[in-house]
Protein backbone atom coordinates (compact mmCIF):
# COMPACT_ATOMS: atom_id res chain seq x y z
CA UNK A 1 0.00 0.00 0.00
CA UNK A 2 1.29 3.73 -0.83
CA UNK A 3 1.70 6.49 0.95
CA UNK A 4 -0.95 8.00 -0.42
CA UNK A 5 -3.16 5.12 -0.40
CA UNK A 6 -2.33 4.64 3.46
CA UNK A 7 -3.48 8.23 4.38
CA UNK A 8 -6.41 7.64 2.85
CA UNK A 9 -7.20 4.58 4.45
CA UNK A 10 -6.33 6.74 7.58
CA UNK A 11 -8.94 9.15 7.17
CA UNK A 12 -11.78 7.14 6.20
CA UNK A 13 -10.42 5.33 9.42
CA UNK A 14 -10.99 8.72 11.74
CA UNK A 15 -13.94 9.45 9.87
CA UNK A 16 -15.75 6.41 11.28
CA UNK A 17 -14.09 6.33 14.61
CA UNK A 18 -16.42 4.99 17.50
CA UNK A 19 -14.61 6.15 19.83
CA UNK A 20 -13.31 9.13 17.99
CA UNK A 21 -15.67 12.47 16.61
CA UNK A 22 -17.44 10.33 13.85
CA UNK A 23 -21.45 11.41 13.93
CA UNK A 24 -23.90 9.69 12.01
CA UNK A 25 -24.85 11.40 8.66
CA UNK A 26 -28.08 10.84 6.49
CA UNK A 27 -27.46 11.95 2.73
CA UNK A 28 -30.19 12.06 0.24
CA UNK A 29 -29.48 12.45 -3.31
CA UNK A 30 -31.61 14.12 -5.95
CA UNK A 31 -33.33 10.98 -7.07
CA UNK A 32 -34.62 10.36 -3.18
CA UNK A 33 -32.29 7.78 -2.37
CA UNK A 34 -31.63 8.09 1.39
CA UNK A 35 -28.63 6.40 2.72
CA UNK A 36 -28.83 3.87 5.35
CA UNK A 37 -29.41 4.16 8.77
CA UNK A 38 -26.78 2.51 11.34
CA UNK A 39 -26.59 -0.28 11.95
CA UNK A 40 -27.41 -1.01 8.34
CA UNK A 41 -24.51 -1.82 5.98
CA UNK A 42 -23.39 1.80 4.46
CA UNK A 43 -24.76 3.75 7.13
CA UNK A 44 -22.72 7.09 6.97
CA UNK A 45 -20.63 8.47 9.46
CA UNK A 46 -18.36 11.69 9.24
CA UNK A 47 -17.65 14.61 11.08
CA UNK A 48 -21.00 17.17 11.25
CA UNK A 49 -20.15 20.55 12.30
CA UNK A 50 -22.46 23.82 12.99
CA UNK A 51 -20.57 26.65 13.92
CA UNK A 52 -21.88 30.30 14.44
CA UNK A 53 -18.52 32.48 14.53
CA UNK A 54 -16.50 32.97 11.74
CA UNK A 55 -13.98 35.00 10.52
CA UNK A 56 -14.62 36.88 7.46
CA UNK A 57 -12.01 35.78 4.88
CA UNK A 58 -11.88 38.72 2.97
CA UNK A 59 -11.58 41.27 5.74
CA UNK A 60 -10.03 39.08 8.46
CA UNK A 61 -12.91 40.12 10.67
CA UNK A 62 -15.00 38.30 13.31
CA UNK A 63 -18.49 38.08 11.46
CA UNK A 64 -21.74 36.79 13.07
CA UNK A 65 -22.37 33.71 10.87
CA UNK A 66 -23.87 29.90 10.90
CA UNK A 67 -21.48 27.81 8.75
CA UNK A 68 -22.98 23.99 8.94
CA UNK A 69 -20.16 21.35 7.21
CA UNK A 70 -20.35 17.61 7.01
CA UNK A 71 -17.29 15.89 5.91
CA UNK A 72 -17.49 12.00 4.49
CA UNK A 73 -15.11 9.76 3.39
CA UNK A 74 -15.59 8.99 -0.96
CA UNK A 75 -15.84 5.33 0.18
CA UNK A 76 -18.72 5.59 2.40
CA UNK A 77 -20.21 7.34 -0.27
CA UNK A 78 -19.84 4.96 -3.04
CA UNK A 79 -21.33 2.12 -1.30
CA UNK A 80 -24.78 3.73 -1.80
CA UNK A 81 -24.37 6.12 -4.61
CA UNK A 82 -21.30 4.66 -6.38
CA UNK A 83 -19.41 7.67 -8.58
CA UNK A 84 -22.00 10.57 -7.61
CA UNK A 85 -20.64 12.96 -5.06
CA UNK A 86 -23.05 15.55 -3.44
CA UNK A 87 -22.99 18.93 -4.77
CA UNK A 88 -24.76 21.98 -4.85
CA UNK A 89 -27.76 22.04 -7.65
CA UNK A 90 -29.23 25.28 -8.45
CA UNK A 91 -31.76 23.80 -11.19
CA UNK A 92 -35.35 24.61 -9.75
CA UNK A 93 -36.51 21.30 -11.33
CA UNK A 94 -34.77 18.75 -9.42
CA UNK A 95 -34.11 18.12 -5.94
CA UNK A 96 -30.95 18.73 -4.62
CA UNK A 97 -28.55 16.81 -2.44
CA UNK A 98 -29.74 16.67 0.94
CA UNK A 99 -27.64 16.36 4.40
CA UNK A 100 -29.53 15.72 7.55
CA UNK A 101 -27.70 15.24 11.43
CA UNK A 102 -28.63 16.15 14.65
CA UNK A 103 -26.85 18.73 16.92
CA UNK A 104 -25.44 17.43 20.18
CA UNK A 105 -28.87 18.31 21.72
CA UNK A 106 -30.26 16.19 19.78
CA UNK A 107 -32.39 18.06 17.46
CA UNK A 108 -32.45 17.04 13.86
CA UNK A 109 -30.62 19.84 11.25
CA UNK A 110 -31.82 19.16 7.49
CA UNK A 111 -29.70 20.82 4.87
CA UNK A 112 -29.23 21.39 1.24
CA UNK A 113 -25.55 20.98 -0.05
CA UNK A 114 -24.95 24.70 -1.34
CA UNK A 115 -20.94 23.76 -1.54
CA UNK A 116 -18.40 20.77 -2.00
CA UNK A 117 -15.19 20.75 -2.03
CA UNK A 118 -14.11 16.78 -3.04
CA UNK A 119 -10.47 16.07 -2.58
CA UNK A 120 -10.19 12.91 -4.89
CA UNK A 121 -6.58 12.57 -3.87
CA UNK A 122 -7.14 11.86 -0.29
CA UNK A 123 -10.75 10.92 -0.65
CA UNK A 124 -12.58 13.09 1.46
CA UNK A 125 -15.84 15.45 0.81
CA UNK A 126 -16.50 18.45 2.45
CA UNK A 127 -19.76 20.14 2.10
CA UNK A 128 -21.12 23.63 3.52
CA UNK A 129 -24.38 23.34 4.23
CA UNK A 130 -27.46 25.50 3.88
CA UNK A 131 -30.72 25.28 5.83
CA UNK A 132 -33.60 23.14 3.45
CA UNK A 133 -36.98 23.22 4.65
CA UNK A 134 -38.43 19.78 2.68
CA UNK B 1 -8.05 77.33 29.70
CA UNK B 2 -11.92 78.91 30.94
CA UNK B 3 -14.94 77.88 29.21
CA UNK B 4 -16.56 80.05 27.35
CA UNK B 5 -19.63 78.46 26.36
CA UNK B 6 -22.55 79.86 28.92
CA UNK B 7 -24.59 76.61 28.41
CA UNK B 8 -25.42 73.03 28.08
CA UNK B 9 -25.03 71.52 24.23
CA UNK B 10 -28.08 69.30 24.72
CA UNK B 11 -29.34 69.94 21.14
CA UNK B 12 -28.92 66.99 18.74
CA UNK B 13 -27.02 67.53 15.74
CA UNK B 14 -27.78 68.04 12.12
CA UNK B 15 -26.73 64.22 11.08
CA UNK B 16 -28.45 62.52 14.58
CA UNK B 17 -31.59 64.27 13.66
CA UNK B 18 -32.05 62.64 9.83
CA UNK B 19 -30.27 59.38 10.43
CA UNK B 20 -33.26 58.99 13.09
CA UNK B 21 -36.17 60.48 10.42
CA UNK B 22 -34.62 57.59 7.88
CA UNK B 23 -35.47 55.30 10.05
CA UNK B 24 -38.55 56.68 11.41
CA UNK B 25 -39.66 57.40 7.32
CA UNK B 26 -38.66 53.42 6.65
CA UNK B 27 -40.97 52.34 9.63
CA UNK B 28 -43.76 54.50 8.90
CA UNK B 29 -44.13 53.69 5.48
CA UNK B 30 -43.06 49.59 5.81
CA UNK B 31 -46.17 49.79 8.26
CA UNK B 32 -48.69 51.93 5.86
CA UNK B 33 -47.61 49.40 3.01
CA UNK B 34 -48.72 46.41 4.65
CA UNK B 35 -51.89 47.81 5.77
CA UNK B 36 -52.01 49.26 1.66
CA UNK B 37 -51.04 45.82 0.32
CA UNK B 38 -54.37 43.54 0.59
CA UNK B 39 -56.32 46.98 -0.29
CA UNK B 40 -55.17 47.61 -3.15
CA UNK B 41 -54.92 43.38 -4.27
CA UNK B 42 -56.56 40.86 -1.98
CA UNK B 43 -54.05 38.50 -3.29
CA UNK B 44 -51.36 40.04 -2.09
CA UNK B 45 -49.25 38.66 1.25
CA UNK B 46 -48.96 42.05 3.70
CA UNK B 47 -45.95 40.27 5.19
CA UNK B 48 -43.75 40.92 1.32
CA UNK B 49 -43.81 44.67 2.75
CA UNK B 50 -42.39 44.04 6.42
CA UNK B 51 -39.44 45.52 7.12
CA UNK B 52 -37.45 45.28 10.56
CA UNK B 53 -35.94 48.86 10.61
CA UNK B 54 -32.69 49.01 12.64
CA UNK B 55 -30.70 52.13 13.43
CA UNK B 56 -26.29 51.77 14.06
CA UNK B 57 -26.72 48.40 14.87
CA UNK B 58 -23.35 46.15 14.75
CA UNK B 59 -25.35 42.73 13.99
CA UNK B 60 -28.79 43.70 13.13
CA UNK B 61 -29.68 40.04 11.83
CA UNK B 62 -29.03 37.41 13.98
CA UNK B 63 -32.33 36.72 15.15
CA UNK B 64 -32.71 35.80 11.31
CA UNK B 65 -29.94 33.22 11.90
CA UNK B 66 -31.76 31.41 14.68
CA UNK B 67 -35.01 31.42 13.17
CA UNK B 68 -36.91 29.26 11.31
CA UNK B 69 -39.71 30.85 10.43
CA UNK B 70 -39.30 34.71 10.14
CA UNK B 71 -37.51 36.34 7.21
CA UNK B 72 -38.29 39.48 6.90
CA UNK B 73 -35.30 41.49 5.39
CA UNK B 74 -33.18 43.62 7.92
CA UNK B 75 -32.82 47.52 7.27
CA UNK B 76 -29.86 49.04 9.20
CA UNK B 77 -29.81 52.56 9.07
CA UNK B 78 -26.02 54.09 10.19
CA UNK B 79 -24.39 57.29 9.74
CA UNK B 80 -20.96 56.57 7.00
CA UNK B 81 -19.45 59.84 6.69
CA UNK B 82 -19.67 63.67 6.72
CA UNK B 83 -18.06 66.33 4.13
CA UNK B 84 -18.86 69.83 5.06
CA UNK B 85 -17.67 71.95 1.70
CA UNK B 86 -16.02 75.67 2.61
CA UNK B 87 -18.02 77.44 0.15
CA UNK B 88 -21.26 76.34 1.94
CA UNK B 89 -21.73 77.89 4.56
CA UNK B 90 -20.32 80.32 7.19
CA UNK B 91 -17.33 80.32 9.25
CA UNK B 92 -19.32 81.83 12.16
CA UNK B 93 -22.81 79.88 12.67
CA UNK B 94 -24.42 77.58 9.87
CA UNK B 95 -22.36 74.96 8.19
CA UNK B 96 -23.43 73.00 5.13
CA UNK B 97 -23.06 69.05 5.82
CA UNK B 98 -23.03 66.70 3.33
CA UNK B 99 -23.88 63.24 5.18
CA UNK B 100 -23.69 60.00 3.69
CA UNK B 101 -26.04 57.19 5.05
CA UNK B 102 -25.79 53.79 4.78
CA UNK B 103 -29.00 52.14 4.38
CA UNK B 104 -27.97 47.90 4.44
CA UNK B 105 -30.93 45.87 3.49
CA UNK B 106 -30.27 42.48 4.29
CA UNK B 107 -32.26 39.57 2.54
CA UNK B 108 -32.53 35.91 4.38
CA UNK B 109 -33.96 32.53 2.22
CA UNK B 110 -34.06 28.72 3.24
CA UNK B 111 -33.71 26.50 0.34
CA UNK B 112 -36.84 24.82 0.13
CA UNK B 113 -39.07 22.10 -1.64
CA UNK B 114 -41.06 23.42 -4.21
CA UNK B 115 -44.03 20.47 -3.25
CA UNK B 116 -43.56 18.84 -6.23
CA UNK B 117 -40.21 17.64 -8.20
CA UNK B 118 -37.87 20.48 -7.97
CA UNK B 119 -36.96 22.74 -5.39
CA UNK B 120 -36.58 26.64 -4.53
CA UNK B 121 -32.80 27.56 -3.95
CA UNK B 122 -32.02 29.52 -1.16
CA UNK B 123 -29.18 32.05 -2.79
CA UNK B 124 -30.81 32.89 -5.40
CA UNK B 125 -34.28 33.75 -3.36
CA UNK B 126 -32.33 35.82 -0.26
CA UNK B 127 -30.75 37.95 -3.52
CA UNK B 128 -33.92 38.52 -4.33
CA UNK B 129 -35.24 39.44 -1.10
CA UNK B 130 -32.66 41.83 -0.53
CA UNK B 131 -33.12 43.56 -3.78
CA UNK B 132 -37.08 43.36 -3.19
CA UNK B 133 -36.29 45.25 0.30
CA UNK B 134 -33.82 47.30 -1.32
CA UNK B 135 -36.60 48.33 -3.76
CA UNK B 136 -38.88 49.41 -1.21
CA UNK B 137 -36.60 51.47 0.65
CA UNK B 138 -35.48 53.65 -2.21
CA UNK B 139 -38.93 54.33 -3.37
CA UNK B 140 -39.65 55.05 -0.01
CA UNK B 141 -36.87 57.78 0.63
CA UNK B 142 -36.83 59.27 -3.09
CA UNK B 143 -40.67 59.92 -3.18
CA UNK B 144 -41.61 63.20 -4.05
CA UNK B 145 -43.51 63.70 -0.55
CA UNK B 146 -40.13 63.04 0.72
CA UNK B 147 -37.63 65.70 -1.13
CA UNK B 148 -36.02 67.31 2.10
CA UNK B 149 -37.04 63.83 4.09
CA UNK B 150 -40.65 66.22 5.92
CA UNK B 151 -37.37 68.15 7.60
CA UNK B 152 -38.10 71.19 5.10
CA UNK B 153 -35.83 73.46 6.77
CA UNK B 154 -33.27 72.02 7.69
CA UNK B 155 -32.71 69.38 4.95
CA UNK B 156 -31.46 70.87 1.85
CA UNK B 157 -31.97 67.91 -0.49
CA UNK B 158 -31.35 64.24 -0.64
CA UNK B 159 -29.81 61.74 -3.34
CA UNK B 160 -29.08 58.20 -3.78
CA UNK B 161 -25.39 58.18 -4.25
CA UNK B 162 -24.56 54.35 -4.96
CA UNK B 163 -26.27 50.54 -4.49
CA UNK B 164 -23.87 47.68 -3.72
CA UNK B 165 -24.79 44.39 -3.21
CA UNK B 166 -22.47 42.30 -1.72
CA UNK B 167 -22.57 38.45 -2.57
CA UNK B 168 -22.33 35.35 -0.84
CA UNK B 169 -18.92 33.99 -1.83
CA UNK B 170 -17.04 30.85 -1.16
CA UNK B 171 -16.32 29.39 2.31
CA UNK B 172 -18.66 31.69 3.95
CA UNK B 173 -21.46 30.98 6.41
CA UNK B 174 -24.79 30.21 4.11
CA UNK B 175 -27.56 28.94 7.05
CA UNK B 176 -29.80 30.78 6.62
CA UNK B 177 -28.27 32.20 2.76
CA UNK B 178 -28.41 35.92 3.62
CA UNK B 179 -27.49 38.77 0.79
CA UNK B 180 -27.03 42.31 1.07
CA UNK B 181 -27.44 45.26 -0.94
CA UNK B 182 -26.35 48.89 1.02
CA UNK B 183 -27.91 51.57 -0.49
CA UNK B 184 -25.47 54.68 0.22
CA UNK B 185 -27.65 57.65 0.92
CA UNK B 186 -26.60 61.20 0.84
CA UNK B 187 -28.62 64.08 2.87
CA UNK B 188 -27.51 67.89 2.83
CA UNK B 189 -28.34 69.18 5.78
CA UNK B 190 -27.81 72.10 8.22
CA UNK B 191 -25.30 72.06 11.21
CA UNK B 192 -25.14 74.93 13.78
CA UNK B 193 -23.35 75.33 16.52
CA UNK B 194 -23.26 77.62 20.29
CA UNK B 195 -23.72 81.10 19.15
CA UNK B 196 -22.50 84.13 21.04
CA UNK B 197 -25.25 86.44 22.75
CA UNK B 198 -23.94 89.75 22.26
CA UNK B 199 -27.01 91.66 24.00
CA UNK B 200 -29.37 94.45 22.93
CA UNK B 201 -27.55 97.45 21.54
CA UNK B 202 -30.59 99.46 21.12
CA UNK B 203 -34.44 99.46 20.37
CA UNK B 204 -35.52 100.70 17.47
CA UNK B 205 -39.28 101.00 16.33
CA UNK B 206 -40.39 101.54 12.75
CA UNK B 207 -43.87 102.11 11.46
CA UNK B 208 -44.33 101.13 7.23
CA UNK B 209 -46.85 102.79 6.05
CA UNK B 210 -47.97 103.91 2.60
CA UNK B 211 -49.18 107.63 1.04
CA UNK B 212 -51.82 108.72 -0.57
CA UNK B 213 -49.78 108.44 -4.02
CA UNK B 214 -48.98 104.66 -3.16
CA UNK B 215 -45.60 105.36 -2.34
CA UNK B 216 -44.16 102.93 0.90
CA UNK B 217 -42.74 105.48 3.81
CA UNK B 218 -41.44 104.50 7.12
CA UNK B 219 -41.33 106.33 10.45
CA UNK B 220 -38.52 105.20 13.11
CA UNK B 221 -38.72 106.22 16.80
CA UNK B 222 -35.16 105.69 18.60
CA UNK B 223 -33.49 107.47 20.95
CA UNK B 224 -30.48 110.03 19.45
CA UNK B 225 -28.09 111.75 21.47
CA UNK B 226 -26.40 114.51 19.72
CA UNK B 227 -22.72 114.09 19.13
Amino acid sequence: MSLRETASADARAILNDAAGFRWPVSVTDPAGVVSPVAPAVGALYGFGNDISQLIDPETGQVVSGRLPTVALHLDDLATTYGAALPESINDRTIKPWLVSFDDITGNTLNFKVAQSNPDRGLGIITCELEFYDG
Amino acid sequence: MVSVLPNLIDKQDGFEIVRDQIGAILLAETNAQQVLAPLANPAQNPADYALKIYSEAFNPWESQRESAADLTPVINVWYDTGNFPRGRGNTVEKQIHEGIFNIDCYGFARSKTDGATGHVPGDVEAALEAQRALRLVRNILMAGHNTYLQLRGLVAGRWPQSITVFQQGIDVAKAPQVVAARLAFRVDFIELAPQLDYGTLDFIAIDVNRALDGSLYFEADYDYTTP
